[in-house]
C-alpha cells in the first residue's frame, strides 16, 4: 500500500475514529486503526471496540491500493505533531508502515488487516432521515440522565421508540438513571413507522454527538432490533444496541401534580449554584421552601454552615418544603433554553415534573431528596 | 421389634457421645471439676494429644471413699446443693461427665479429703477394675487412659495427635483465663507446654496466655448496666491480628463461644480496623444466674441470655467507651524487627560494608540503574553561584518544652512524610497523612452523626428479591435503616422494594447493598455494611481532604497536628488499623548506640 494524504485531512479523519479505541485493550488489534487505500483515490479509516465502529473516508492520492492496521493513538499523536500543511506519505509493506512527512520519518509496526474485526451489520430494515439539528437536540437534552451503573445495564443508553401522542405520530427519546428522567418528543420521521424499541448505548451517543458537530443537513439512520447505523456523509457509525428492556417510564411521569411554580431558569440555576457551594460534595442537598410568590433556596452543611437565597418565581399553591440534589437540578435547568420554566410539584416525596411549557419537546422528571 | 429399656452401660456410652467427643472435651470436664472443687493449683499431663493419657491433679476438696463410687454413677453430683438449676454457680452440674468418660476409657480416680486417707478406684470402659487405698496429697488425681479404645467409630473421627493436642491447649487456656487466681501447668509428652502462676489480675493472665505485649497495648474494661457487669481487656485497634482467634468471652467465669461476641466486637471496632483484621479481646460478663441459661448444650459451650440485645449493647458500649478513653493511644513500641533495621552510620557503616548482611542490608551505595541515564544539572555545578548564606529573618517563637504533651513537640520532618517529635520518654514518629486523614474522618463522622443522612428517592424503585426470613429481618429494621437514608418496603413475601438510597452513595448499586445487609442481619444482628459504606465514602473524602505525604509542613503546623491528635478519640490508628504514630523509647535509642 502506498498513498499520500494532506496532514489536515488525515488528522480530521483520525480524530473521528480514534476516540472509539479504548486506551487499554486485551485484544491487541483493537488498539489499531484499519487504513484502507482503494484505487479510486479514497483512504478509509476504521476503528472499533467490538460494540461500536466508526468508518471515515477521505480523498488521497493512492499509488498502490492496499490495507493495514497501526496503533490508532500513536498515529493520531504523530498526525497531530506533523507540521501544518505537510503531505503525509504512507507506505505499508512487510509488517511495517512507513510514514514520511517533510523530513520526519516514522516506521510503525502493524498487525495484519485480516485479523481486524468488522461488525456485521446484517439487515437494517428500518430506515429514516433525521435533520442534524433534531438529532443533536435529542442527544443534548437526554444524555445527562443516562445511568452509569452497570447492574441496570438497560439504563445505560437513550431509549428510542415511536408512539402516538394526541393523535400525531411521534418519535420519543428517553433516558433515566433511576433518580431523574429526561424525555424528548419529536415528530415521527418518514420511514420510522413500525420501528422496534431500541436502547442506544452511552458510548455510541457520545461518539455520535462528536461527529454531529461537523456535519449539517440530514442524517440517515438505519436500524434493526440489535444494531443501529448512522450515516453522516463521509463518516458512518455502526453500533450494537443494548439488549434489554427499558422500563415502562411513562408510568413515572406524574400527571396530577397540581402545584405549579413558574420561574426564570437562569436566575434559579445561578441561585442553586450559589447556595450549593457550601453543600457537602457527596450529597449536594438543596432545600427549597415554597411560599406565595417567594421561593427560598437553602443549604445546611454540618461542616460549613448555612446558605440561603431568595429567587423570584410565581407560586400560588400551599406552602411547603422540598429537597433536591443540586447537581440534578442544575443539569435539568441547564437544558432549558427559554426564559421561563414550569415546575409541577405534588409533595416533598413525589416525583416533580419540569418543562419549559406544555408544548416544549423536552420534559424532565426529578425525584426529591429527603433532607 | 419390641421396645425395651437400654442397659446402663449403653446409656452411658450414648451420653458420652454428647459430652465426650474428643480428648479436649474430656479434659474440659475434668479441669472444670477441679475448679469447682476449689483447687488453687491444677496440673495437667497429656500424652499423645490426650489420646493415650490425660491426667489432672488438683489440690481441691477431694472425695471420700464412698463418694468416689457415687461419682461414677449417672446424675450424681456434689453440685446444685439446693437443686436450683436456674441459678447454677458451678461450672458443672449435670453429673454426667465422669460416668460418660469412664464408659469409654480406662479411668483411675485417686482422691483424699484433708485429714483422711486416700482411696483409689479404677474403671475400665464402664466396668469396675479395682480399688484400694492410695497415697497422695489432699486433692484429687484423675487419670484417663486409652480414650475411645473400644469405640472404634469415635476413634476413626479423631484427628491427628497434634490437632487434638492443640484443642486441649485451647480448652486449658480458656479455663485458665477465666480463673486467674488458680495456677495451671500443662505437660505434653514430658515437655512443659504451659505454666501460669496464680495472678492478681485478669489482664495479666490474659496477656500471659495470648501475647505479653497485650498488657501495654490494651485498655481495661469495667462497665456495668442493669446488674450486668462487663470486665476484661480490649486490645488497641492497632494491636490487631489476621484471624479472630484471640477473642474470648466468659460468662460468669465460664468460657463460651457465642456469635453474639463476633458481631458485637466487630461493631465496636468498626471503622478502626480493616475488614480482614481482628482485635484481641477477652470479655468477662458477670450477671445473675437467673438472667442466663447455661443448660443449653451438654458441653456447655453455649449459653442463652434472657436479654441478648442488652448484653450486646453492653459489650459494644463498654468496648467503645474504653477505646474512646484510650484516645490517641497507638501501639507503644516499634517491633524488634523494625529496630533491627536501623543501621549504624559513620565508620561503623564502613566496617559493615566488609561483611554485608550483618545489619540486613549492605551499606554500599547501589550502582546506578542500567538504561538511559538522566544527566544532572549539578554536573555543571561551577556554573551556579550560591545564594548569599546570611539572611535576617524574624525569630520563631521558642518551641514549648517537651514533656507537657504526650505526643511531644515537633522537631522536624523526614522525607516530607513523617513528623519527628520529641516526647518526654523518647522519640515519636507520626505518619502525617494517616494522622490527618483520621482527624478529618472523625470530624466528618461527627458531622454525619449530627445532621442525619439525606436520602435520594428513586424514580424507579428497585425490587430486590431475597428469601423470606431475610425480608422479615430487613422489614423489622426498616425504621433504623431509614435513619441512614435507606428506605425499604416489603414487596410481596420474597422481595423488598428500595424506595430511597443514601444520597452519599451516589447512584450506587441497591441490590448488592440490600443483600449484604440481609446477610449481616442474619449473622450479627446488626446492619454494619450500610454504616461501613457511608464511612467508606466519608473516608475517601477524608483521604482527599487531608494533608498528603510529601507536603512540607512548618513546625507550627506539625505541632498543631500533634495537639489535635491528642484530643481526638481514635486518632492512634488510621482507618485500616495501622498506627498513625509510633514511639521509639529512649531506652531503645540507647540500645542502638550500645549504651545499654
Amino acid at each position: 500500500m502506498k498513498a499520500t494524504i494532506e496532514r489536515a485531512t488525515l488528522l480530521k479523519c483520525l480524530s473521528h475514529v480514534q476516540s472509539v479505541v479504548e486506551r487499554r485493550n486485551t485484544i491487541p488489534i483493537l488498539s489499531n486503526v484499519l487504513i484502507e487505500a482503494s484505487a479510486d483515490g479514497a483512504l478509509k479509516l476504521m476503528a472499533t471496540d467490538l460494540d461500536l465502529q466508526v468508518v471515515d473516508t477521505a480523498a488521497a492520492t493512492v499509488d498502490t491500493p492496499g490495507a493495514t492496521t497501526v496503533s490508532a493513538h500513536t498515529l493520531f499523536d504523530i498526525a497531530r505533531k506533523l507540521p501544518e500543511g505537510s503531505q503525509v506519505q504512507i507506505t505499508a509493506a512487510d509488517g511495517k508502515m512507513l510514514i514520511v512527512a517533510g523530513r520526519a520519518r516514522f516506521n510503525l509496526s502493524t498487525l495484519p488487516r485480516d485479523d481486524f474485526p468488522v461488525i456485521a451489520e446484517g439487515e437494517l430494515p428500518t430506515k429514516f432521515e433525521l435533520p442534524c439539528a433534531t438529532l443533536k437536540q435529542i442527544i443534548d437534552k437526554t444524555r445527562f440522565a443516562i445511568s452509569t451503573e452497570e447492574t441496570r445495564y438497560y439504563l445505560n443508553g437513550i431509549f428510542l421508540h415511536v408512539a402516538e401522542a394526541d393523535g400525531t405520530p411521534v418519535l420519543k427519546a428517553a433516558a433515566t438513571d433511576g433518580h431523574r428522567l429526561a424525555r424528548v418528543t419529536v415528530p415521527r420521521p418518514e420511514g420510522a413507522e413500525g420501528m422496534p424499541d431500541v436502547i442506544v448505548p452511552r458510548k455510541c451517543v457520545a461518539e455520535l454527538r462528536k461527529l454531529l458537530d461537523e456535519v449539517d443537513g440530514t442524517i440517515e439512520v438505519s436500524l434493526s432490533p440489535t444494531k443501529i447505523r448512522f450515516d453522516l456523509g463521509t463518516a458512518i457509525l455502526t453500533s450494537k444496541l443494548i439488549d434489554g428492556t427499558f422500563p415502562d417510564y411513562s408510568r413515572v411521569i406524574p400527571t396530577g401534580n397540581d402545584k405549579l411554580l413558574k420561574l426564570d431558569p437562569k436566575s434559579f440555576m445561578q441561585g442553586v449554584d450559589r447556595v450549593a457551594t457550601i453543600a457537602s460534595e457527596k450529597t449536594r442537598a438543596v432545600k427549597m421552601a415554597l411560599e406565595r410568590d417567594r421561593i427560598t433556596l437553602s443549604v445546611t452543611s454540618p461542616e460549613n454552615g448555612t446558605a440561603a437565597e431568595e429567587v423570584p418565581g410565581a407560586y400560588t399553591s400551599t406552602e411547603f418544603e422540598i429537597g433536591f440534589n443540586a447537581r440534578y437540578l442544575m443539569d435539568i435547568l441547564g437544558q432549558i433554553e427559554g426564559d421561563s420554566v414550569e415546575v409541577h410539584l405534588a409533595d416533598a416525596a413525589a416525583p416533580t415534573l419540569i418543562r419549559e411549557n406544555d408544548t416544549a419537546p423536552a420534559l424532565y422528571v426529578l425525584m426529591p431528596m429527603r433532607v | 421389634m419390641s421396645i425395651r429399656r437400654l442397659p446402663e452401660h449403653l446409656v452411658n456410652r450414648i451420653a458420652a457421645g454428647e459430652v465426650v467427643e474428643r480428648p479436649a472435651s474430656a479434659l474440659k470436664e475434668l479441669v472444670e471439676n477441679a475448679i469447682d472443687a476449689g483447687a488453687t493449683r491444677i496440673a495437667i499431663i497429656l500424652s499423645d494429644g490426650g489420646l493415650a493419657r490425660i491426667a489432672v491433679a488438683d489440690d481441691g476438696c477431694g472425695m471420700a471413699r464412698d463418694e468416689i463410687a457415687l461419682a461414677l454413677e449417672r446424675h450424681a453430683t456434689s453440685k446444685l446443693p439446693d437443686e436450683l438449676i436456674e441459678a447454677v454457680e458451678t461450672l458443672g452440674f449435670r453429673g454426667e461427665a465422669l460416668p460418660s468418660i469412664a464408659s469409654v476409657s480406662r479411668m483411675t480416680i485417686e482422691s483424699r479429703v484433708r485429714g483422711h486417707d486416700g482411696w483409689q478406684r479404677t474403671v475400665d470402659n464402664g466396668v469396675l477394675a479395682g480399688e484400694g487405698p492410695a497415697a497422695l496429697p489432699p486433692g484429687t488425681r484423675i487419670r484417663i487412659e486409652d480414650l475411645f479404645a473400644r469405640v472404634p467409630a469415635r476413634r476413626k473421627f479423631l484427628r491427628s495427635p497434634r490437632a487434638e493436642y492443640a484443642a486441649c491447649v485451647d480448652v486449658v487456656k480458656r479455663l485458665a483465663m477465666a480463673r486467674p487466681e488458680i495456677g495451671f501447668t500443662l505437660e505434653h509428652d514430658g515437655r512443659r507446654a504451659m505454666a501460669v502462676q496464680p495472678a492478681a489480675h485478669r489482664a495479666e493472665r490474659v496477656a500471659a496466655l495470648t501475647d505479653r505485649a497485650l498488657i501495654e497495648n490494651s485498655v481495661p474494661l469495667d462497665h456495668e448496666r442493669e446488674g450486668v457487669r462487663l470486665g476484661g481487656v480490649a486490645g488497641l485497634p492497632t494491636f490487631n491480628r489476621g484471624v479472630a482467634d484471640h477473642q474470648y468471652l466468659f460468662v460468669n467465669g465460664r468460657p463460651v463461644r457465642d456469635r453474639l461476641l463476633v458481631g458485637a466486637v466487630r461493631g465496636a471496632y468498626q471503622d478502626m480496623l480493616a475488614r480482614d483484621r481482628h482485635p484481641v479481646v477477652a470479655l468477662f460478663i458477670d450477671l445473675p444466674g437467673s438472667e442466663v441459661d447455661v443448660n443449653v448444650h451438654p458441653a456447655k459451650t453455649e449459653v442463652r441470655f434472657r436479654d441478648a440485645g442488652m448484653v450486646r449493647g453492653l459489650i459494644v458500649g463498654g468496648l467503645r467507651a474504653a477505646l474512646d478513653a484510650a484516645g490517641h493511644r497507638s501501639v507503644r513500641h516499634v517491633s524488634p524487627a523494625a529496630l533491627g533495621m536501623w543501621q549504624p552510620g559513620g565508620s561503623a557503616g564502613a566496617s559493615s560494608a566488609a561483611g554485608p548482611g550483618a545489619y540486613g542490608r549492605p551499606i554500599i551505595p547501589a550502582p546506578p540503574p542500567p538504561g538511559p541515564a538522566q544527566g544532572s544539572v549539578f554536573d555543571h555545578r561551577a556554573d551556579f553561584t550560591a545564594p548569599p548564606m546570611a539572611r535576617a529573618e524574624p525569630a520563631d517563637a521558642a518551641p514549648p518544652a517537651p514533656g507537657r504533651y504526650p505526643l511531644g513537640v515537633a522537631r522536624g520532618q523526614v522525607a516530607a512524610t513523617y513528623i519527628v517529635a520529641e516526647a518526654e520518654d523518647g522519640l515519636v514518629l507520626v505518619d502525617q497523612h494517616a494522622a490527618h486523614e483520621r482527624l478529618v474522618l472523625e470530624r466528618m463522622r461527627r458531622a454525619i452523626a449530627g445532621g442525619g443522612v439525606p436520602a435520594q428517592s428513586l424514580l424507579l424503585p428497585e425490587v430486590v428479591e431475597l428469601d423470606e426470613p431475610a425480608c422479615d429481618r430487613l422489614e423489622a429494621r426498616a425504621a433504623e435503616l431509614a435513619d441512614f437514608g435507606l428506605e425499604l418496603e416489603r414487596f410481596g413475601p420474597k422481595a423488598v422494594l428500595v424506595r430511597a438510597m443514601p444520597a452519599m452513595l451516589g447512584s450506587g448499586e441497591a441490590k448488592g447493598l440490600v443483600t449484604d445487609l440481609a446477610d449481616e442481619l442474619a449473622a450479627y444482628d446488626e446492619a454494619l455494611s450500610l454504616k461501613e459504606r457511608l464511612d467508606h465514602v466519608a473516608a475517601t473524602m477524608a483521604c482527599h481532604g487531608s494533608v498528603r505525604a510529601g507536603r512540607i509542613l512548618s513546625v507550627a503546623e506539625m505541632n498543631a497536628l500533634l495537639r489535635e491528635m491528642e484530643v481526638t478519640p481514635h486518632s492512634g490508628q488510621c482507618n485500616h488499623g495501622r498506627p498513625t504514630w509510633v514511639n521509639l523509647d529512649l531506652k531503645d535509642v540507647e540500645k542502638l548506640f550500645g549504651r545499654k
